[in-house]
């Protein structure tokens, strides 16, 4: 096979997985989702004019109505107390949100996948001692420890994922663990020590690169999930900052309306439901593709 | 019914992303009653779909394009899959395929595992992990045949101690199997006969001990609901529907279960495994591979099949393992007179058990001849580099089969081994040879 | 001598088995003296549970071992003076020979001079190659990361290799999953001979190919062996492939090795019961023989049989094998509730007693005696019986003591069998005390 062929196999490769991913509907309405997420958040953050938006970061309230109105065409989604324009809040505060659940899952996942490496690759005492650890970071409640942090620490948005992404990291240190316990049995480990490399770099230049595949899974996963509890956290009133553009915020703003004006609380829980929904649809996907007993 | 299973034609395909596998391009095969046939051929040759779409275990992106599969004479096995398969064979549509899966599952229901049986290669899994290996046997049976064991039970219940003298003595003098079938229909005994000669054949007992089992095979002490479940069971060639009440039923399926574990044990014997009492009350993970093979079998054999399909059954197993299940499959076929379809890609392995062997390559059947006759004479250009590629014990020089065997998706056009034959000629690479017969019992089906 | 091995012991612990004090242990090589010559292919043969995997790694030190030894480059005459040393419990100088010599003691440049020298081939093509690197990082690894050549100089030794096992050189590009399984071998085998290693074991390298291409693997094999002149040690199940390619074959059976020599002799004329059992079963042999069809399944390795670990199975086993009491019983326990009831009362109870012999109850020791002759020869566990007395208890059956076999020569193999040792090795027969 030449050059071109073996080009066009690899092609062909990867059309297959993609058609893999796009046979399954739901996934595909999830991908796009969650891409119209993620292209709210770029805006706001790059051309907030595009849409409107003047005071950018910042819920702007109008004190001369502050009560909730329907939707209108001013407001297409309503306002909430005391004032504030559903609409762009909400494309707002899904900039903040995205940005800081994606800061938790990426600290919890590197720091939990390299712990997890390493206490499995080593294994023995080291490996007991770790997981020992694990157990005891699983058993804190994150509410508990996210007010702990807020206390001690104050209470912002960036502690707020501090404690969140502490708790967070067992979880993917236990995950590929277990993926490593599993790599490391095959043999092209024992082969690279027979061909004399060094236990370090096995790790880093062979077991690394084949856990890891999964835990992209679980981090798109993750994020919908930790949307969800960052926005439970602030719901319940952890952030001081009264204008802070945050999904779970502004459905507490909401919440005393709920009886005459729903929408000041559907509109935003619903912005968070369905990141979180879209995510796992996506990643039902996902994993069709990377699992190898596809079906065809 | 000499023919156990004629095969004519048989084309299977399989529906993949990557596009439509060829696995079976026009496949013969006959069949006859207690012969091994065995099938040898390299991975991806199709040996494996073969014995899936004999039993009709096919996947649902499988489908039966042309063919038909005599089953003794009597009924096609595929019918509803080549209904099904005939016509559109580029497109494949999952409803479809899986209401003709259904359909052959309800319509083979009949058969499988009572008169065609299937054995796989990892007895690990072919076995349930939590039920006694006891159990497994007892319920094939229960399922296909709870008659046979109702009438065990009663027979023994209803024999007297005369009949059994009598019986005695008549094995004393001899009789075979059939005289003592006949005597124990005469006194409305059947089902005691397999019991008594299943006893009688065994070489780990003395001959008094022998004569005191069966003479206590008399006057069986049976409860009343024990009574009432057997005798209805009887009557009928399934279990009435009153039984089918669900506090009954279990009740019910207990009594007929607990004979069907002494007809394991008396299985298990014949298989040579020791002390069967013990064995059944086991599970599958405390015994050895070699043993779990042999439940495997039982399992197989339960029902008196016509056909059993063993698929790689020794694959797994050391080689001194192999040797006593292949010793055990030559005293079955003698045994009984089941037909045994023995699947391998183990050339040496066949040659010990098998009648005659048929190779098989990309799909097609490129020789059928009597075990001898494979190997010191083989004809087909791939039956001859086979033979010349397997290390021998004797250490004799291997040489190995140019090239790779073909994607079956595109299948090379013609006969299937053109490619690498070093024989082959323009008909060759232009039409399919068809299978002649060179000698007595020897086809192949080639040009040269 | 390439390669030698000194009583090679591993025992595994059982996970879960260590409630209080010792935890089990599974013997899975349990002593393994074995020797390899330059360019010589040694075969080791066995089947599952007999240890030759665990063998192969120890004998390149991907796994410590429990105890014993493994040289490399050791000089003959080295080789003969540490036995020397050792059989004269001279050990500070057998520490060291050790010192220098063995594998299991390198560090740094040291050990990465070993790992240049030595190389090993799995048996599943699939997993012994990383899924996510090309075959040229692949082939390269051992050839950088010894440094045996530089980084730069590393490609074209890639190049070299894959012409070597014929393959195409634009196979260097491809991953693993876009190759067949012959293919993976041959990139397997590259890897192996990359750094030019003096040895290399083979675990199963052609289990999982078709037929037709193992004979082209194994025929590269013979090739790679002649030019390079690379000492092997070949594990397999498969006797055919061990015969057609190994110089020197050694059967394993339950962690020891019990016979050795000359492939032309261990495997065509086998003297080992469990050896001529092992090669009566292979398939399909030309002349065809008769069958030892051996009873019983492989051996338990967290309490091997005592004495000679085959006697249970061995069919020409005799009384200072190994039997033991409880052996003896459960045999007799058996023959006389079955083929024997019509010799035997009812009542009859076999049992064993405190000094470690078989008692039979309600039974007269004129009938044992009958028993004993009569069934001696197909089942060998009465074998142990050196005599029976009467006592209160009943009958008492006298056990001979059992020990274990010692390698014996035998013409030009070594047998670790009490048949074949010489006469003044034969085990004296001792019994239990009187």
């Amino acid at each position: 096979m030449s050059e071109a062929e073996l080009r066009a196999k690899r092609w062909e490769n990867t059309k297959l997985s993609l058609s893999v991913f796009f046979a399954n509907k739901a996934a595909v309405i999830g991908l796009v989702i969650v891409m119209a997420y993620v292209v709210i958040a770029l805006i706001d953050q790059v051309y907030p004019q595009l849409i409107g938006i003047t005071s950018a970061g910042t819920l702007v309230p109008n004190f001369f109505s502050p009560a909730p109105s329907p939707p209108s065409l001013t407001h297409p989604f309503g306002t909430t107390y005391p004032g504030v324009d559903l609409f762009t809040s909400i494309i707002k505060a899904i900039r903040i949100d995205l940005a800081y659940s994606i800061l938790v899952v990426a600290i919890g996942a590197a720091v939990g996948s390299i712990i997890g490496v390493i206490s499995a690759t080593v294994g023995g005492l080291m490996d007991e001692i770790v997981m020992r650890i694990t157990d005891i970071f699983f058993s804190i409640p994150y509410l508990v420890l996210a007010l702990a942090v807020g206390f001690i620490l104050g209470r912002t948005l960036l502690n707020m994922s501090l404690a969140l992404a502490i708790v967070w990291w067992p979880l993917y240190a236990r995950y590929t663990r277990s993926q490593t316990l599993s790599t490391k049995e095959f043999t092209f480990v024992e082969a690279a020590r027979a061909s004399g490399v060094g236990r370090l770099k096995i790790m880093f230049k062979h077991i690394l690169p084949n856990t890891l595949p999964p835990v992209f899974i679980q981090i798109s996963l993750d994020l919908g999930s930790i949307m969800v509890i960052f926005s439970t956290l602030a719901f319940i009133g952890f952030i001081t900052n009264a204008s802070i553009p945050e999904l779970g915020y502004l459905t507490s703003l909401g919440l005393g309306y709920v009886q005459t004006a729903p929408w000041a609380v559907i509109f935003p829980g619903v912005a968070i439901t369905l990141f979180a929904l879209a995510v796992n649809l996506m990643g039902d996907g996902l994993r069709d593709v990377i699992d190898p007993r596809r079906r065809s | 019914m000499d023919q156990t299973l004629k095969i004519s034609d048989l084309n299977v395909q399989f529906y993949t992303r990557r596009g439509i596998y060829r696995a079976l391009n026009g496949v013969d095969l006959s069949l006859k009653q207690g012969e091994i046939f065995g099938i040898a051929g390299e991975s991806g040759c199709g040996k494996t779909t073969m014995g899936l779409t004999i039993i009709g275990l096919l996947p649902v992106n499988a489908a039966v394009t042309d063919g038909q599969a005599m089953f003794c004479g009597e009924r096609d096995l595929i019918a509803s899959f080549t209904k099904a398969g005939a016509g559109e064979t580029d497109k494949f549509n999952l409803r479809k395929s899986e209401a003709v899966v259904k359909k052959v599952n309800k319509e083979l229901a009949d058969v499988r595992g009572s008169r065609i049986s299937m054995v796989f290669q990892d007895p690990m899994t072919s076995l349930n992990p939590v039920l006694q290996v006891g159990f497994q046997i007892a319920e094939t049976v229960l399922t296909h045949q709870p008659r046979s064991l109702a009438e065990r039970k009663l027979a023994r219940a209803r024999a007297t101690p005369e009949d059994t003298e009598q019986i005695v003595n008549l094995l004393k003098e001899g009789a075979d199997e059939q005289a003592i079938t006949k005597y124990a229909e005469s006194k409305g005994l059947q089902g005691i006969e397999t019991q008594v000669l299943n006893v009688w054949r065994r070489n780990d007992l003395g001959e008094a001990k022998k004569e005191k089992i069966i003479l206590s095979l008399h006057s069986e002490k049976l409860g009343s609901f024990e009574k009432i479940v057997l005798e209805s069971v009887e009557k009928g060639t399934s279990m009435p529907g009153w039984m089918k009440i669900p506090g009954i039923s279990r009740a019910a399926k207990n009594v007929l279960l607990k004979e069907g574990y002494t007809k394991a044990i008396e299985l298990l014997s014949m298989l040579e495994v020791p002390n069967p009492d013990k064995v059944v009350r086991m599970y599958p993970h405390e015994l050895s591979g070699g043993m779990r093979q042999r439940i495997v079998i039982a399992i197989a054999l339960a029902n008196n099949p016509d056909l059993v399909i063993l698929d790689e059954p020794t694959s797994a197993l050391d080689v001194t393992v192999q040797a006593q299940i292949l010793e055990l499959t030559r005293h079955l076929k003698q045994r009984f007179n089941t037909s045994f379809i023995f699947i391998s890609h183990d050339l040496s392995v066949l040659s010990e058990v098998c009648d005659r062997i048929g190779i098989m390559y990309a799909g097609t059947m490129v020789e059928v001849a009597p075990t001898d006759e494979i190997f010191n004479n083989p004809i087909h250009p791939y039956t001859r580099m086979l033979t010349r590629a397997i290390p021998r014990i004797e250490g004799s020089e291997i040489q190995g089969v140019g090239g790779t065997v073909p994607d079956m998706r595109k299948v090379p056009l013609g006969c299937t081994f053109n490619p690498r034959c070093p024989d082959a000629t323009e008909q060759c690479r232009t039409k399919k040879p068809e299978m002649v017969e060179v000698e007595g019992g020897h086809f192949v089906a080639c040009y040269t | 001598m390439l390669l030698a091995s000194r009583q090679l012991v591993k025992h595994f612990p059982l996970k879960g088995s260590s409630a209080f004090g010792n935890p089990l242990m599974l013997k899975a090589v349990d002593g393994v003296n074995i020797e390899v010559r330059e360019g010589e292919i040694v075969g080791v043969v066995g089947e599952s549970g007999s240890g030759k995997t665990t063998l192969g790694r120890l004998l390149l030190g991907l796994l410590k071992p429990t105890s014993g030894q493994v040289f490399f480059d050791i000089p003959d005459n080295v080789l003969e003076e540490y036995d020397n040393y050792v059989a004269n419990k001279d050990l500070k100088k057998a520490a060291d020979i050790e010192k220098e010599y063995s594998i299991f003691n390198k560090r740094g440049d040291m050990q990465k001079d070993i790992r240049k020298k030595t190389n090993i081939v799995f048996q599943d093509p699939y997993s012994s190659l990383d899924p996510r690197l090309n075959i040229l990082d692949i082939i390269t690894e051992p050839i950088t990361s010894t440094g045996y050549l530089s980084s730069n100089e590393a490609p074209k030794r890639c190049f070299e290799l894959l012409d070597e096992v014929g393959l195409p050189r634009d196979f260097a590009y491809r991953y693993p999953h876009e190759l067949s399984g012959g293919q993976k071998q041959r990139v397997a085998l590259a890897r192996g001979i990359a750094t030019l290693p003096k040895f290399l074991v083979l675990d199963e390298p052609t289990s999982a190919l078709d037929v037709s291409v193992q004979a082209q693997v194994l025929a590269l094999l013979r090739r790679i062996r002649t030019t390079h002149n690379i000492g092997m040690v070949l594990i397999t199940h498969n006797i055919a492939v061990i015969s057609y390619m190994a110089d020197q074959v050694n059967v394993m059976y339950a962690g020891k090795i019990v016979e050795t020599g000359p492939k032309r002799e261990v495997i065509l004329n086998p003297i080992h019961p469990y050896n001529v059992a092992l090669i009566s079963a292979v398939p399909g042999k030309i002349v065809k023989g008769t069958k030892i069809i051996l009873k019983g399944d492989t051996p338990n390795l967290v309490e091997p049989p005592p004495g000679c670990s085959f006697h249970p199975r061995c069919p020409e086993s005799f009384n200072v094998c190994g039997w033991t009491s409880g052996e003896v019983a459960s045999d007799l326990k058996y023959l006389i509730e079955n083929k024997y009831a019509d010799m035997f009362k009812a009542e009859t109870i076999v049992s064993t007693n405190a000094n470690g012999n078989v008692i039979i109850r309600n039974a007269s020791i004129d009938q044992v005696k009958d028993l004993l002759t009569l069934e001696k020869d197909k089942t060998r566990s009465l074998t142990a019986v050196d005599r029976l007395s009467e006592s209160a208890e009943g009958v008492e059956l006298w056990l001979w003591l059992h020990q274990a076999p010692e390698m014996y020569q035998y013409a030009d193999r070594l047998v670790s069998c009490f048949l074949y040792a010489p006469q003044d090795e034969k085990p004296s027969s001792q019994t239990t005390k009187p």
